[in-house]
């Protein structure tokens, strides 16, 4: 099982991914600040964020960007609720391994979250 | 003296006084003298000499029984035999080996001269020339001989300035009406080669001479530049510049220059060229217009040539005369010059204006056209000539300007620009105009015309309104796309607890209704996805005058 961080600017998001993840075994840390977030993945280890892209004080890319310095082997899903080119194309140059629209289908979550755990290792895997 | 010798004189003098008396070439008064002397006075030769009043030398009149080289030689006599004759003293030498400079003693004794009786010709107390009188035998010249020599040579003196004033006067009236004819001629062109060609070719036929150039003096380098030639070799022309040739310098400062041996005379400076093209006499004088001189001409003879002062009046009088004519078709050159040049300007400027895709059109005070571009034209279908002096008024009625609103009428209350947009109503849709007028102001700070420029901006509003709409619709999706963005996060939210609770659910009837509020919640995340994709919209009638927008 993975450990898993979340963070999305509305509460609700962060734990309803909370519960449908614990669902499935997985230990999820939900954040509605950036700040916190960073500082868990700087003290624990996390497998896999889940990172909204518009945020409170940063944007979800700033974010991961950050994340993937201390922890580079990490994986990432970006959710959105306003997908662009040019923020699809930065989240993979960072090393997203998925890039998801709002609002996400429970299946369609479950699904990219064991497919994402499942190629850890094997970084040729990415689809929006 | 004896009676006999007495008559014998005076039998001689009424001779040659009756000969003389019939002729009235001075010339050939010479030449009557120097073929009767020898006869009458028993001697072997004689020759007259005139002084040329220029140079203050004695120049070759006639002579009778003695060899070219003879006479060719440079010096006449001592300068003490000289200086005596000049004074208006007879000379005479019984030896003239004896007497003479060492130079000419040799040529003296293969002529076989002997004795010469030197004698001045007076006229009016002045010494206009010397007779000489030779024989080969040596003779001693009485006093009654020398005396009625003397008077012989007054005789002479007479003879020859009667001749010379006779033929003066002759030739002043022939370069009168020489100077009327060039005048008429040159005055009666203005073609500045064909002025410069009269005068090179008729000044010489005029004065018997063998060519003739004439030379302009530059305004930018002040040098002189051969405008003209007649009678000679190209060669020759190109000998080199003359401007330091000091009979080319004097006539620069305005005095006429007679040049009676050209091959003796320091104010030549190309005396080979000279000897080679056969020239033997110049005469240099000043071309002028009003007070300036402005070049020279050279007249040329190619036999020794004693130019009198009436020849040397006729050619300053017949320079000035070509200066005149030579000044009118220069200005009249420059003159046509500046003129094709202005036309040449007017064209030019006539092709921007027609070339310039605006309509354009300049009005007077009174607001009729004066000038309008081919552009005006074409768009009113009618020529130029049928456009100019029209009321401007007139024009345009039928176009939607009310006059309070005429930039024309702006520019003429007010002295400053002015412009208007309007619409015109045409087959092909609707075409805005923007009209531009602007003031052109005379001497004296007042309008003197207005000149408005036309222009079809149809594009520029169409391109306006283009953008305007992009704007519009660019604001709309942004919009859609934040509004869709603040609903997905909660939706998700929604979305994914309901179908938890849907999961966790044991009653049927709950069931249905947790899956009809998933169900849709799913349709409003499928409309959420249609405004994060919106390129377009449509605007649909609702309800009364309100309508609403279809996403596309």
């Amino acid at each position: 099982m993975a450990e898993i961080l979340a963070l999305d600017d509305v509460q609700d998001a962060t734990i309803l991914i909370g519960k449908i993840l614990k669902k499935k075994g997985h230990t999820v840390h939900s954040f509605t600040e950036e700040d916190d977030a960073i500082a868990h993945a700087k003290a624990n280890k996390v497998d896999l964020a889940i990172l909204d892209i518009k945020l409170k004080k940063m944007s979800g890319i700033e974010v991961l960007s950050l994340l993937k310095e201390v922890q580079p082997a990490m994986k990432a899903i970006m959710l959105t609720g306003y997908p662009t080119v040019e923020t699809a194309r930065e989240a993979i140059s960072l090393g997203a391994d998925e890039y998801c629209v709002k609002p996400i289908d429970r299946d369609e979550l479950e699904e990219k979250v064991e497919k994402v755990l499942k190629s850890r290792g094997n970084k040729n895997a990415m689809s929006v | 003296m004896t009676i006999i010798r007495e008559q014998e004189y005076l039998r001689v003098y009424q001779k040659i006084t009756r000969m003389i008396s019939m002729v009235l070439d001075h010339q050939q008064v010479m030449d009557t003298i120097v073929n009767s002397l020898p006869g009458l006075l028993n001697v072997d030769a004689a020759t007259i000499r005139l002084l040329d009043a220029e140079t203050g030398k004695f120049v070759m009149g006639a002579a009778n029984g003695l060899s070219e080289e003879y006479l060719s030689r440079y010096s006449i006599d001592t300068e003490e035999t000289m200086e005596m004759i000049l004074s208006g003293y007879p000379v005479s030498k019984t030896d003239v080996k004896l007497e003479s400079s060492p130079e000419d003693r040799e040529i003296i004794q293969s002529e076989g001269v002997n004795s010469i009786l030197t004698l001045p010709i007076l006229f009016q107390d002045s010494i206009i020339g010397i007779l000489r009188l030779l024989t080969k035998d040596k003779r001693i010249f009485t006093a009654d001989e020398i005396s009625f020599s003397m008077a012989l040579a007054e005789q002479v003196g007479i003879a020859i300035s009667n001749g010379r004033m006779f033929l003066e006067m002759e030739n002043q009236v022939d370069f009168m009406k020489e100077v009327q004819q060039l005048s008429t001629l040159v005055n009666s062109s203005l073609d500045l080669s064909e002025v410069l060609d009269t005068i090179v070719e008729r000044l010489p036929d005029s004065l018997g001479c063998k060519g003739c150039t004439i030379r302009l003096l530059q305004a930018n380098s002040n040098q002189l530049e051969l405008v003209a030639s007649h009678g000679l070799s190209e060669r020759y022309l190109q000998r080199g510049r003359v401007e330091n040739e000091m009979n080319v310098a004097a006539a620069l400062s305005g005095s006429p220059v007679a040049i009676y041996d050209v091959g003796h005379d320091d104010r030549i400076m190309y005396k080979t060229a000279m000897e080679e093209e056969g020239i033997q006499s110049v005469l240099s004088v000043p071309i002028k217009a009003g007070s300036d001189v402005i070049g020279v001409i050279r007249i040329l003879s190619d036999v020794p040539r004693c130019f009198s002062s009436s020849e040397i009046n006729f050619a300053v009088t017949a320079a000035e005369v070509g200066g005149g004519a030579i000044r009118n078709a220069r200005t009249y050159q420059q003159i046509s010059l500046l003129f094709n040049q202005i036309e040449e300007n007017e064209r030019f400027l006539a092709n921007i204006l027609d070339c310039i895709r605006p309509q354009l059109l300049v009005v007077d005070t009174k607001k009729h056209l004066v000038l309008v571009n081919k552009v005006l034209q074409g768009e009113m279908g009618c020529t130029e000539n049928e456009l100019l002096g029209r009321g401007y008024h007139d024009l345009f009625q039928d176009q939607e300007c009310d006059e309070k609103d005429c930039p024309i009428n702006k520019v003429f209350a007010t002295g400053q620009p002015a412009s208007f947009t309007h619409t015109n109503e045409r087959d092909d849709g609707v075409h805005w105009c923007e009209r531009t007028a602007s003031p052109m102001l005379g001497t004296d700070g007042e309008i003197e015309f207005v000149i408005e420029v036309i222009r079809d901006i149809t594009a520029k509003k169409q391109l306006e309104e283009a953008r305007l709409e992009q704007m519009k619709l660019q604001g709309v999706v942004e919009l859609a796309g934040t509004v869709a963005h603040e609903i997905n996060s909660p939706l998700f939210a929604a979305l994914g607890t309901a179908q938890l609770l849907e999961e966790d659910l044991d009653e049927e009837d709950i069931i249905a209704d947790v899956g009809t509020i998933v169900r849709n919640l799913k349709e409003i995340g499928k409309l959420t996805g249609k405004m994060t994709q919106m390129t377009g919209y449509e605007s649909r009638e609702y309800v009364g005058d309100t309508t609403i927008v279809e996403i596309r």
